[in-house]
């Protein structure tokens, strides 16, 4: 049977003929739930994350990261294991407030899922002496900055996707 | 180390076909109507008759972008293929899994596992939204400690670009010259995905993406696939037309998040590959006739002309505004118009680059340079956490 013979004879949804395959309409959902991955933030209790101290710590106001008490490495991020020497002796110590602008870009048109509503916002890689990190720079714009302005940290409280009380860190110019 | 390796007991390498797909937004087609396309055209630039039955294994290179068929991608595709029972493999570095599946084909051959191998790589990326894009690009990135910046690669080779402006005597112009060349060059090559010509007024006055960084800076996603059929020399002996040699190889990794990195305004992982690369094939970069480099964004060329010893470290604006590496320069780079115009599906991208320089070695590229003995090709996997450098010779093949 051809398309066409199902759509002329007008017997084909009746399911009285043997020839013809049963037909149902199922339907799938509209939207699906967002993998966790999508939610770049950790969760950062000490049932979910080994650094769950960092987390402790900026909650509390202070940067801190992890140092092997073999080698003396400092390390960002934190860690559990040491990657220099494999010793899983760490302890936490804390990084300074204020560093600077390694390098920096104001994010237009292609920010990362999940903050492409912020933009324009800037971006850069901040140099706290021992280590450096990426991180949002808030409250600056590209023409303002310069390659080794001071900045300094700044704590922003993570609203959803979790009842979680999360934490993280931006800098802002000095 | 690479260099304690004991070269004289690898098998020598040819390239004997390469071929590609169109690349370009397809919506009517599918990864394995792409990578069929490419491979029939690799068969067909054998100069005579490869029977299939001779291929060994197959290694082939896709981020899996969509997240289509990621598990046992490679063996849907050789059964699309008919290469039934054949050993395959996915290889996925990012927008160097192709460069590493070429990789791994070479390997193969050299170590004697097989006399034929298929090295490619494939990517469907316009039948997303641009979120979801994001996310699948996102996640080539450093996931947890650079993404929570608000970056995706744009950023990132943005900030690369900002740093290396600030170091050295480079211009946002000299990034709007990439795009200016390599435009140049895909406008005349029937398979790329933005072939038209833009100017210099054109690539500065578009508009910003990631400050310094434009739209003519970065290139686009695209759909498209890419293959090529590496043999041993006395498979390549079987068959006629100039013989295309992998004269050397080298690959590294390195850190995957920028902050990580002693310097923004370099990848080590390019300097490392390059000179294994230069090592192995017993050439420098003065000898090389043409390159294929990763110019993902315009700042990855000029970061490629320096981490390759194109020019001394910081020149290589230069090149740029003397037009070293034109066409009719001493250095062609990119005459295949890049991934800036030639588009770039991230799979098949390493191998894609392969395409151009068996084309130019062969005489047959639609950008010809002029009689060329040595060319390059360098994949750069998302900001430099992985690398490949291949260095091709034509030569004669010892029957």
């Amino acid at each position: 049977m051809t398309r066409d013979d199902r759509s002329n004879d007008g017997s084909s949804n009746d399911g009285s003929s043997s020839d013809d395959p049963p037909r149902e309409t199922v339907s799938i959902p509209n939207e699906v739930e967002l993998p966790r991955l999508l939610d770049f933030y950790d969760l950062q209790d000490a049932e979910h994350t080994g650094i769950h101290e960092f987390y402790g710590n900026l909650r509390d106001g202070e940067l801190t990261t992890t140092r092997c008490d073999d080698c003396g490495a400092v390390h960002f991020p934190p860690r559990i294991v040491c990657p220099e020497c494999l010793s899983d002796d760490l302890s936490y110590t804390s990084l300074p407030h204020e560093g600077t602008l390694h390098s920096f870009t104001e994010v237009r048109g292609t920010a990362a899922i999940g903050m492409t509503d912020d933009t324009p916002f800037v971006a850069g890689v901040v140099d706290l002496g021992d280590v450096r990190l990426s991180a949002r720079i808030d409250d600056a714009s590209y023409e303002d900055l310069e390659i080794g302005d001071p900045v300094r940290l700044k704590i922003v409280d993570i609203d959803g996707p979790t009842d979680q009380d999360r934490v993280f860190y931006r800098f802002v110019p000095v | 180390m690479w260099d304690d390796l004991p070269l004289a007991t690898m098998r020598d390498v040819y390239v004997i076909g390469a071929g590609q797909s169109p690349f370009g937004s397809f919506p009517d087609e599918t990864y394995l109507s792409l990578f069929e396309t490419a491979y029939e055209n690799a068969l067909e630039s054998v100069g005579g008759e490869l029977d299939p039955d001779r291929i060994d294994e197959a290694f082939l290179g896709t981020l899996g972008v969509g997240g289509r068929q990621i598990g046992l991608s490679s063996p849907a595709v050789t059964e699309h293929l008919g290469l039934h029972g054949v050993p395959t493999t996915r290889v996925e570095n990012a927008c160097a899994a192709s460069g590493y599946s070429f990789r791994s084909a070479l390997t193969a051959v050299r170590a004697g596992t097989a006399d034929v191998a298929l090295a490619g790589g494939y990517e469907v990326m316009t039948d997303t939204s641009a979120d979801q894009t994001k996310w699948w690009l996102g996640v080539s990135g450093e996931t947890e400690w650079e993404r929570t910046s608000g970056t995706t690669f744009a950023g990132v080779y943005a900030q690369m670009a900002s740093a290396y402006l600030d170091a050295y005597d480079a211009t946002v112009d000299d990034l709007s010259r990439v795009a200016v060349k390599n435009h140049g060059n895909g406008a005349k090559n029937p398979k790329a995905h933005l072939g038209f010509e833009c100017s210099l007024e054109d690539a500065r006055s578009a508009p910003g993406v990631a400050d310094p960084l434009n739209l003519y800076h970065c290139c686009p996603t695209t759909d498209g696939a890419s293959a090529a059929l590496l043999a041993s020399e006395e498979v390549a002996a079987e068959f006629d037309g100039p013989a295309v040699k992998v004269a050397g190889a080298g690959a590294a990794s390195g850190r995957v998040g920028l902050f990580q990195r002693e310097s923004l305004t370099s990848i080590p992982a390019s300097v490392q590959a390059g000179e294994q690369a230069y090592a192995e094939a017993g050439v420098t970069p003065d000898d090389l006739d043409f390159a294929e480099v990763h110019d993902c964004f315009a700042i990855a060329e000029l970061l490629a002309y320096d981490d390759l010893g194109f020019c001394e470290r910081g020149e290589a604006g230069r090149l740029l505004r003397e037009g070293v590496v034109d066409p009719d320069g001493e250095l062609p780079t990119n005459t295949s118009g890049g991934l800036k115009s030639k588009g770039h599906p991230i799979g098949a991208t390493g191998t894609g680059q392969v395409v151009e320089a068996f084309s130019q070695l062969r005489g047959e590229a639609h950008v010809q340079v002029d009689d060329p003995t040595y060319g390059l090709t360098h994949n750069v996997g998302g900001s430099g956490g992985g690398v490949t450098v291949h260095v091709f010779e034509r030569t004669e093949v010892d029957a």
